[in-house]
Formats: structure tokens, C-alpha cells, sequence
């Protein structure tokens, strides 16, 4: 094996995990938090790269721009969402089955909003301009483009300031309660009527930042979010569902194995290759990587 | 004796079609430690969480300082001064003990003197202090209950609700939780209390109320229950 194949897996795995983990981490927070599979993230995601096209492309703004405007946008459907789709079901949680319904619900919320793009832009596939142009040999041969680079340090400094705002505010610790023990929460004081909303808000806000780099990468059109829905799914499962820190793993892990599959086996195959790996892992371990079963987890 | 802080009317609750608490009333006053006795299952912890709105009562009324609060979600009650140590403790069990404590100052002007109300649990209970880092999860049944006591003074009640403080302990253990709520009534706290028994409360009841099928069947001081033989024969086994 040569250095320059270790360096090179080595960069894709920090690019694509970084990414892969700040698509799937809203939807292991909502897991953790909510106990519902959130499908309408890959919508914020699509809306994410529609945010890019137009603040790059068809405003010429600044990109921090389109990661503000993603952010706030997304954020404020996400809030949005959680009150059409969850929150009536909230009171009968106990006589229905939640999880399931709450994943055809929000799923229905996705197909709308996949629509309504359609309907208002048009089926056709835009191109997002490079976020940032250019990039940097890191070593022989192997370039980083300076867009994946700041696509990594946003992602991980997005992830980095959820993981203090969970483990150091006055809300995220409530989030942090709820997931633990929803009744002791309530009895001191947490307001659960609003901090649903605001935790499907703030997981939808990073899969909407999370989609103006991959509109970057690709393109901004109304299924911009299938492909990466379904990934967050499989990084969540992956990394054992509702667990923070075994989703940013999973993340890394499954860069790392599709970036080991690319430089041997070729892009044909590093896929088949990569869900050969996650199947075998989950036949062994079907928790996940640092899941428990079915228990209380953030 | 002044206003009730926390009144009870005419209750019910229970669980579907099954009413547990069967049109119960009992008042607590300002500084009072009132003991709710009875044998399991007969309403201690459904009455408990019917007061602190964690299940919503089917009727009759529940006033704090007067004001209806029944039917209102538990984080609204909380707000308002009632604090429910509930069975189990109702830690977080992936938190530290500190972080468990800092979340009993939740309402925001607690928060704000959360630092202050940290030194002062730490005051009251030194041997939470040394496990302050330490999970919840992690914690002896006896070290749970502190902390759970603990949580419960970190903002400012009007009552506060403990069910079965010596439940699931060691001898050793209910001596030390019992000496923590003796603390709680030298401060003058409004306590209500429910416990299968009393042999643990003789020295802390201003009142005891001995509930069965979900009513108070019997109240008066510990003396009086005590020098009654029915009901030492029901709950002091003979004692």
C-alpha cells in the first residue's frame, strides 16, 4: 500500500463522514428525543441546496450567506413540521403506535414538500456554484478542494456546538432530560410543548446546512433529499438508533469503508462493498455500534 | 390554621376505566408534614401523580395556594411551586449527579441561582457532593434517593411531594433519607409524604391520613393513630 492511497483514504474519510454526520445526527437527536424516525429530513436537506442555488447562484451573495439563510429556513420548517405532524399525535402517544405513525405522518410531510418544489422550481436538476473555488495538494497527488475542506470544519463544528449546547445549556440539557425521563422532566418544569419544536428545529437546521454543501457537490432539485435521507437512515441505524456519539462513529466509519472500497475496489464498487460491510455488521450486532436496546439514550 | 397550601376536593383518578383515587380529601397547610399511609395499592403514588398533573384527575379539584391546578400538564404545576419526588427516584440516569441537580433549577429564575443552590444541597447532603461527577445510573438505591431529595431543593416550593422515601432501602439508608427530610421540616418545608407504614415518620408527622380503596379512611396526629388498635394492627404490625 502506498502513502499516497493512505493519506487519500484518509481525507475522503473525514469528508464524507463529516458530512454523512451532520445529515444523520438531527435525525438521531429527534430519535433519542421524540422516539420518531423523522423523514421529512432529507426535504430540509433539498431545501438546504434550493437555499444555495438561490443565494450563490441567482442572488451572487456570499456563501455564509446560504448557510445562515439554510439555517433559520430549515430550522423554522422543521419547528414547522413538527407542529402539523407530530405534535396532534402527541397527547394519544400511549394509545397508538407513535414511532410508526409519526414515520408515515412526517414521510407525508416530505412527499408535500418534495411537490410543492416541483410545482414552484421545476424538475430540473441546478447547478450550484463551488462554494469556494480552488483547493490544496495535500500530498502527491492527492487534492483537497478547499469546498470538502470547509464542508469538514463546518460539519464538525456544527456537530461540536450541538454536542456543548446538549451537555452545557439550560435547554439542551432539557433536551438531554427528556430523552432520559420524559415524566421526571415535565415534573421540573421542562416545558415539553415546546421543546419538541424546537429540537425537530434545530436536527432540521443542520440537515438544511448539511444541504447547501451537497447541493455544492451536486445539484439542487426536488429529490436533492432522497439519496441523503435513506444515508442518514443507514448512519443512524448504523450507529445504534438514538445514541449521539455512536452516529458520528457510524458516520466516520462508513467514510472509512467507502473510502478503503474506492481506492481498491473502484467507485463501481465501493458501494455494494460498503452495505456488504453494514449488512454483516448488523447481523452481528443488530443494536448498532453503541446502541442499547430499546432504551432512553442522548 | 392560615390558607391550605395544597387543598384536595372530591377527588378521582385512575388509570382507563378504573378509578383508582375514589373522591378523595385531604388539605395541607403552610409548614405542615402531612403522611399519607395506606397499603400498596390502594392510591399512594396514583393520588400523588394526579396532585403533580404527571395523570390528569377525572374530577374533583386540586388548589395550590388556592388555585385550581388540576387538570394542568405537571411542568405548568412544577412552575408553580410544586416539587413531586416521584417512585424511582425520576433521575437521569445517563446524567451526573450534578447535572441532575442543576435540571431541579430549571425554571429560569431558578437557573439563574443555580450555582448558589448547588453549594447549598451540597451543604445539606456532603456525601452527594463527593459523587457529583459520578452517572446516575451508577449510584447505590440510597445515594439515588439523596439526590432525588437533593434535585428537589434546588429551586424554591410551596410543597413538596415524596413518594415512599424509604422504599427498595437498607435500614442504614432510610435512617440517613429520613434524617435529610427531618432537615427539610426544621426549614420549615410543606411536606406531603406517602409511605406503606408509619414506623418511620413518628418523630416528623404533624399529620397522618391513612387512605384505603382510594379515600382517607382515618386522620389525626401520629399519638392519635397510634393509640388506635386497628390501625396499629393494620400498619405498625403489632409494634
Amino acid at each position: 500500500m502506498l502513502l499516497t492511497d493512505l493519506v487519500g483514504i484518509a481525507v475522503t474519510t473525514v469528508i464524507l463522514g463529516s458530512i454523512y454526520g451532520l445529515v444523520a445526527i438531527g435525525m438521531t437527536l429527534i430519535y433519542g428525543t421524540l422516539r420518531i424516525l423523522d423523514m421529512s429530513q432529507g426535504s430540509m436537506v433539498m431545501v438546504g441546496s434550493f437555499i444555495a442555488w438561490g443565494v450563490l447562484v441567482v442572488a451572487g451573495w456570499n456563501p455564509v450567506i446560504a448557510i445562515l439563510l439554510a439555517f433559520l429556513a430549515t430550522f423554522g420548517l422543521g419547528v414547522f413540521t413538527q407542529l402539523i405532524s407530530v405534535q396532534p399525535l402527541m397527547k394519544r402517544r400511549d394509545a397508538i403506535d407513535f414511532e410508526m405513525v409519526t414515520f408515515i405522518t412526517t414521510f407525508a410531510v416530505a412527499i408535500v414538500f418534495t411537490n410543492l418544489a416541483l410545482e414552484i422550481l421545476g424538475p430540473q436538476q441546478r447547478n450550484v456554484t463551488t462554494v469556494v473555488a480552488g483547493g490544496i495538494n495535500v500530498y502527491h497527488g492527492v487534492n483537497l478542494p478547499y469546498q470538502s475542506l470547509l464542508m469538514a470544519i463546518v460539519s464538525i463544528a456544527l456537530m461540536a456546538g450541538l454536542g456543548l449546547f446538549l451537555a452545557r445549556t439550560r435547554w439542551g440539557m432539557a433536551i438531554r432530560a427528556v430523552a432520559q425521563n420524559l415524566d421526571a422532566a415535565r415534573l421540573m418544569g421542562v416545558p415539553v410543548g415546546r421543546l419538541y419544536p424546537l429540537t425537530m428545529g434545530l436536527a432540521s437546521a443542520l440537515a438544511g446546512v448539511a444541504g447547501v454543501f451537497l447541493g455544492g457537490l451536486y445539484f439542487a432539485y426536488p429529490q436533492a433529499g432522497d439519496l441523503p435521507l435513506l444515508e442518514a437512515l443507514i448512519v443512524v441505524i448504523f450507529g445504534g438508533l438514538g445514541s449521539l456519539l455512536g452516529t458520528v462513529y457510524a458516520a466516520y466509519a462508513i467514510g472509512l469503508v467507502q473510502a478503503i472500497a474506492e481506492v481498491f475496489a473502484g467507485t463501481t464498487w465501493s458501494l455494494p462493498i460498503l452495505y456488504g460491510v453494514i449488512l454483516v455488521v448488523l447481523i452481528v450486532r443488530p443494536q448498532g455500534l453503541l446502541g442499547k436496546p430499546s432504551e432512553a439514550r442522548l | 390554621m392560615s390558607a391550605p397550601v395544597l387543598g384536595i376536593a372530591d377527588l378521582w383518578a385512575g388509570y382507563g376505566d378504573a378509578p383508582v383515587i375514589r373522591g378523595l380529601s385531604v388539605t395541607v397547610g403552610q409548614g405542615e408534614v402531612a403522611v399519607i399511609i395506606g397499603p400498596n395499592g390502594h392510591g399512594k403514588t396514583t393520588l400523588l401523580r394526579a396532585i403533580s398533573g404527571l395523570l390528569r384527575p377525572s374530577g374533583g379539584r386540586v388548589e395550590l395556594d388556592g388555585q385550581p391546578v388540576q387538570g394542568r400538564p405537571p411542568e405548568h404545576i412544577a412552575q408553580l411551586g410544586l416539587v413531586h419526588v416521584p417512585q424511582g427516584d425520576g433521575l437521569f440516569d445517563q446524567m451526573t449527579v450534578e447535572e441532575n441537580l442543576l435540571m431541579g433549577a430549571f425554571p429560569r429564575a431558578s437557573w439563574r441561582a443555580r450555582r448558589r443552590a448547588l453549594g447549598h444541597v451540597y451543604a445539606m447532603f456532603p456525601s452527594i457532593g463527593g459523587l457529583a461527577g459520578q452517572r446516575a445510573r451508577t449510584l447505590s438505591g440510597g445515594e439515588r434517593r439523596l439526590t432525588a431529595l437533593g434535585r428537589s431543593l434546588m429551586r424554591p416550593s410551596r410543597i413538596m411531594l415524596i413518594d415512599e422515601p424509604s422504599l427498595g432501602l437498607a435500614p442504614v439508608a432510610i435512617d440517613t433519607v429520613y434524617r435529610a427530610i427531618a432537615e427539610l421540616k426544621a426549614a420549615q418545608t410543606t411536606l406531603l409524604l406517602v409511605e406503606e407504614n408509619f414506623t418511620h415518620v413518628a418523630d416528623i408527622a404533624d399529620a397522618v391520613h391513612v387512605v384505603e380503596m382510594g379515600q382517607i379512611v382515618r386522620s389525626g396526629s401520629f399519638g392519635e393513630l397510634a393509640s388506635d388498635p386497628v390501625v396499629v394492627a393494620t400498619y405498625l404490625g403489632g409494634l
